[in-house]
């Protein structure tokens, strides 16, 4: 897959986390990846099609998501990764995709994306592509937050 | 199940029979036409529909002054106006009368659904609108795949899915789907079934080896050709919808949880002598 597509996904985090109360933004690397990963915990998963068609997978840790919804909800504890806070995160991804999207049609490649996916759980596997993919690491105040991206 | 029910006010026998046409395959029955104003207004008590939509120009009064009578008969009525003309002035006059909604000629199907769902946004409302409207289209397709892949008859129940969490334990292949409504809907099974599955899609004997890999892109491959052809069935029906799929991503373990926090969503299950095929498919609320 072609490495420019990487920045629209980029911007859009350095773009509206810092909207959301997040000010200290890291990009730590980018490697390709081969299928499938394990999640971290939580994975959201987001579509993408029209122009181009393919998967976004933004995979963190429990404690990082429950981390995130807590700054996202003006800093109120979030003890248990509940409903309300899974709605931060679904938000979130939904946040972070649209913006991709402007971004890809900036590029002029339009694409409309779906509904987030969220899913939790220990060990689990997620494959959003049969061939290779990129995965950027991210890190949000000392958390890391993967974006896995694949285009077919 | 019960159908919305929609009363008809228009003179025009094009115009009758174009709503007819569009509304046949939805969750919304035309219960009533009236041809004029006096017709209407004696019809209205006695079908009892829950949505109107009235032609601005009829024989014997206005769409106005016709829907002003029938709200003095049930102030809480509710009326689409179908119009040629669409002007602030009209709207802000039909406002002041209580229609709820305005629509311009020709009509077509996706702004016609769009505007009934809206005007009957309840949840109750919405729900049958989308189990009858997109939903069983799913019902139908995933029965037939599942025949012309793997040559199983199956058993297929449909139910809202009430719990918000969706629990996988073996595979759960995700579709993402864009358009209005955009959604998601995911093929899920235990270990066995996709195996089973698998297996007969590809033609392999008990004894020959299935590798973890080709038993997952079997039931990908699946869900697509089920979630797609899904998708083209509703396509037929709302011509201008264009839903599309998304490709799909797919999630292997054990006890995971899929939250779907903000939609509606259905649960539709194939039980079959290889095992329960399981599609959950979820719609974005307020769409």
């Amino acid at each position: 897959m072609d490495a420019k597509l990487v920045n629209p996904f980029m911007d859009a985090f350095m773009n509206i986390m810092p909207q959301i109360g997040f000010q200290n933004l890291k990009r730590n690397k980018i490697s390709v990846r081969d299928k499938a990963t394990l999640s971290l915990g939580v994975t959201v998963l987001v579509g993408f099609t029209k122009e181009i068609r393919g998967s976004v997978a933004y995979n963190m840790t429990d404690d990082t998501a429950k981390f995130i919804a807590s700054t996202m909800m003006m800093g109120m504890p979030v003890a248990d990764f509940d409903e309300m806070a899974q709605s931060a995160i679904s938000e979130l991804s939904n946040m972070l995709t649209a913006n991709a999207a402007t971004n890809l049609t900036a590029m002029g490649l339009e694409v409309d994306i779906s509904t987030p996916s969220l899913s939790i759980g220990d060990n689990f596997m997620v494959k959003i592509s049969s061939e290779q993919y990129l995965s950027i690491e991210m890190e949000i105040d000392g958390h890391v937050f993967e974006i896995d991206i694949a285009v077919q | 199940m019960k159908k919305i029910k929609v009363m008809v006010v228009d003179d025009s026998r094009v115009s009758r029979a174009m709503l007819t046409e569009v509304l046949s395959k939805t969750n919304f029955e035309i219960c009533e036409y009236a041809q004029n104003c006096r017709e209407a207004v004696e019809k209205y008590p006695v079908a009892n529909p829950d949505i109107i939509t009235m032609d601005m120009n009829l024989p014997d009064a206005d769409g106005m002054e016709c829907s002003r009578q029938i709200l003095e008969i049930n102030p809480k009525a509710k009326i689409i106006m179908i119009s040629a003309m669409k002007d602030v002035n009209l709207m802000i006059r039909g406002r002041a009368v209580g229609i709820s909604s305005f629509l311009q000629k020709p009509v077509n199907a996706n702004q016609l659904m769009d505007t009934l769902l809206m005007v009957c946004q309840n949840r109750k409302g919405t729900i049958e609108v989308l189990r009858e409207s997109y939903v069983k289209a799913f019902v139908k397709v995933l029965q037939k795949s599942l025949f012309s892949l793997a040559g199983v008859h199956s058993k297929v129940s449909l139910c809202i899915d009430e719990s918000r969490v969706l629990g996988i334990d073996g595979i759960a292949v995700i579709v993402g789907l864009t358009g209005n409504p955009g959604g998601r809907a995911i093929v899920h099974m235990d270990v066995n079934t996709m195996r089973n599955f698998s297996r007969i899609i590809m033609g392999k004997e008990d004894s020959e080896e299935l590798s973890e890999e080709e038993a997952h892109e079997c039931i990908e491959e699946a869900a697509n050709i089920i979630v797609g052809r899904g998708v083209s069935r509703v396509n037929d029906i709302f011509k201008d919808k264009e839903m599309r799929i998304t490709p799909p991503g797919t999630i292997c373990g054990a006890k995971i949880r899929i939250a779907n926090p903000k939609l509606t969503s259905f649960n539709i299950v194939a039980k079959t002598r290889l095992g329960d095929f399981k599609l959950n498919i979820g719609f974005a609320e307020g769409e």
